[in-house]
């Protein structure tokens, strides 16, 4: 059956057939003063990723497999040329789409896959689609992160998130892609060498749930001993590369990363990339560890000249640089974290920015229009927390569900776009706001924000489900 | 846009909007997704009223006591779930398809026929232990179905009938680990010994 996309009235969208959102209302959106907000798209499943031509064309993306991966939607790429209604532009495999980037007449997309993450380039004329990069090691907890292109040396840059939850592979993950991946794991970036330390769960593979011991960068139940040597591979995780547009000479700039979702250039030159914390709960429990964003410095350093890919803590320091089984890092919840890495590589932090714990950064982008306003300033996507799942802390309940507006140089944010009532707009009865915003892109003309919102995502002290038909684009534009 | 120079003011601007756009949300399409729906969701209550059948005429040849409660608590839970498979139509709006006892029949013979040609008979074992391998096979069919209307109930963001769903086949779940471990420890005494269950 081919999708339907109709164009409708803004009236249409506050009597909706989904029950989970029956209103999509830009009334109950707040955006600072001299701002206003419309919806532009709405009944999308599970989108996660959006981009601009430079002529004007939107692309955006349907997710496909995502967060939890059931249901599956068909992973639909959309083309909305200026003044044209959408249309299916691609579909993408199962593990779907979740960055994209256009260059060149083409348009570069970042796939979750499943054992392996990949990049696709698809020929904006015919269409044809290839396959650039293959066998990242995914099928895990955390998501590809680009791809973008480097404004200094027009080099494809792109990440992959870790597999592990907590730094190793727990039950937790087989209610995601584990339960397809029994045999996915973490790859570091460069030979650690390893304490000894596992982590003992049930194991919810076998008839019963026996017990497992389970070691850092092995798939679940196999144990690690001490001072065993992993080696590092350039296809590892938890990474960010770069490579030419064609995904040959392939680079590693940096690993540690746990989910390097959000990657863009700011308009000081500089990588930057999102990260998610880890969670309080589990074999592996780690307590308020803050959102950050990362400042790569060696994508300044010229394409094949890169000595050393930095290191940026995963899979034991915490955001702010403290050792995850740190004091400040107890948890409440769940059983303290030790020490994986008997030689850890020197810590490339610290973080340019930090956010509160489990806030769940999305992506991000810089603004560099005047005519918009904040030039040089992020926006950066907050998807909103997943407690009390992922911590049982009260504080935590509300965070995120907003686009927030940092200064980086200057350390300080402010929320941009969020709701008139606290939380998603599932949470308020009523609401027609926002959900979970988890992707942003201006315009070319700079004079508007798109903002993909993944739809209604929400969590329970059990577990977490997401419905489809709920995704909807906003758009803001300065009055 | 990321990595690209800095915008131009007078460059294209965005898609003009003349109002949103809706993505198969819209009267005919949404009735249509619901009208499949409702298909399955027919499914789910001959699937389920397979099991409470099998287990009503299992549960009276059950000599051993302990079983014979387990198995009397399964079928209490199955009437139950049967009267929510019953429901799960009617929460989108439609009323279940006519005809779906009459299939129950149908499908609790096709899964004892799968059983026989699967273990030969049962592999020796006398009496009436395979019924315990029939309900199981029964019951993960059932359990399978009401799974997939959970899955319906998202892909439709209709929480109710998600919920509903998601609740039976948690119970389901729980009693399939119940008979799984009937059927395993009985297994042995049936096959050496034709003990009866």
């Amino acid at each position: 059956m081919q999708p339907q996309m109709t164009r409708v009235s803004m009236d249409a969208l506050k009597d909706l057939p989904t029950p989970v959102r029956r209103r999509v209302d830009a009334a109950d959106v707040w955006v600072p003063e001299g701002y206003e907000v419309e919806p532009v798209v709405a009944g999308l499943s599970f989108p996660c990723a959006l981009c601009f031509d430079e002529d004007g064309t939107l692309f955006f993306a349907e997710g496909g497999s995502t967060w939890p991966t059931r249901p599956y939607m068909t992973p639909r790429i959309w083309r909305m040329a200026p003044g044209r209604a959408p249309e299916v532009f691609a579909v993408e495999d199962l593990g779907g789409p979740r960055g994209m980037a256009v260059r060149g007449g083409y348009l570069y997309v970042s796939l979750k896959g499943g054992y392996n993450m990949r990049v696709t380039r698809h020929d904006l004329r015919t269409r044809e689609r290839i396959v650039l990069v293959d066998g990242i090691p995914s099928g895990g907890w955390h998501e590809p992160g680009g791809p973008i292109f480097g404004p200094h040396d027009g080099m494809m840059y792109f990440g992959q998130g870790s597999v592990g939850l907590q730094g190793v592979v727990v039950p937790e993950g087989f209610t995601v892609d584990l339960a397809k991946h029994p045999h996915a794991h973490d790859v570091p970036g460069q030979d650690v060498t390893l304490t000894g330390n596992t982590v003992w769960a049930r194991d919810p593979r076998l008839p019963f749930p026996y017990y497992a011991e389970t070691g850092p960068f092995q798939p679940f139940g196999t144990p690690v001993t001490r001072g065993q040597v992993v080696k590092g591979e350039l296809k590892c995780n938890s990474a960010v590369w770069r490579s030419r547009p064609d995904g040959s000479e392939l680079e590693l700039l940096a690993w540690g990363i746990r989910n390097p979702f959000g990657l863009a250039f700011g308009e000081d030159g500089h990588l930057y990339a999102t990260d998610n914390d880890f969670e309080e709960k589990g074999e592996r429990s780690i307590g308020e560890d803050p959102d950050r964003i990362w400042r790569i410095k060696n994508a300044r350093v010229p394409p094949g000249e890169v000595k050393e890919p930095e290191w940026f803590g995963y899979p034991d320091l915490c955001g702010d640089g403290l050792p995850v089984w740190h004091d400040l890092h107890r948890p409440i919840r769940g059983k303290a974290a030790e020490p994986f890495l008997e030689n850890p590589p020197p810590w490339a932090g610290p973080a340019v920015f930090l956010f509160p714990p489990h806030t769940a950064l999305g992506k991000l982008t810089f603004s560099r229009s005047d005519a918009f306003g904040f030039r040089g300033h992020a926006f950066v996507c907050q998807f909103g927390t997943y407690a009390p799942l992922n911590t049982n802390r009260e504080a935590a309940l509300g965070r995120g569900f907003q686009v927030v507006r940092c200064d980086i140089a200057a350390g300080a944010g402010e929320p941009f776009l969020r709701n008139r009532a606290p939380g998603p707009a599932s949470g308020t009865p009523g609401s027609g706001g926002i959900e979970r915003p988890v992707d942003c892109a201006f315009s070319p003309d700079g004079k508007s924000l798109y903002v993909l919102d993944f739809g209604n995502n929400t969590a329970n002290r059990s577990y977490v489900v997401a419905y489809a038909h709920t995704g909807v684009i906003w758009r803001v534009t300065r009055r | 846009m990321d990595g690209i120079e800095a915008a131009d003011p007078e460059g294209p601007g965005p898609a003009a909007i003349e109002g949103p756009y809706l993505l198969n949300l819209h009267g005919e399409t949404w009735d249509a997704h619901l009208d499949r729906a409702a298909r399955w969701l027919a499914h789910v209550i001959t699937a389920q009223t397979a099991f409470r059948n099998a287990l009503e005429i299992a549960v009276p040849k059950v000599e051993e006591p302990n079983i014979r409660q387990f198995l009397s608590e399964i079928l209490d839970r199955a009437r139950r779930h049967e009267e929510v498979a019953h429901r799960l139509p009617r929460t989108i709006g439609r009323e279940a398809a006519e005809g779906t006892r009459g299939l129950a029949g149908v499908v609790m013979d096709v899964a004892r026929r799968a059983l026989d040609a699967v273990e030969g008979l049962a592999g020796g074992a006398r009496g009436n232990w395979k019924d315990l391998h029939h309900l199981l096979m029964l019951n993960l069919d059932a359990m399978g179905a009401f799974a997939i209307a959970e899955q319906l109930g998202l892909a439709l963001a209709h929480h109710e009938l998600r919920d509903l769903a998601f609740d039976v086949e948690a119970e389901k779940s729980t009693d399939q680990l119940i008979l799984k471990e009937l059927m395993l420890e009985m297994a042995a005494v049936s096959i050496l010994y034709g003990e009866r269950v």
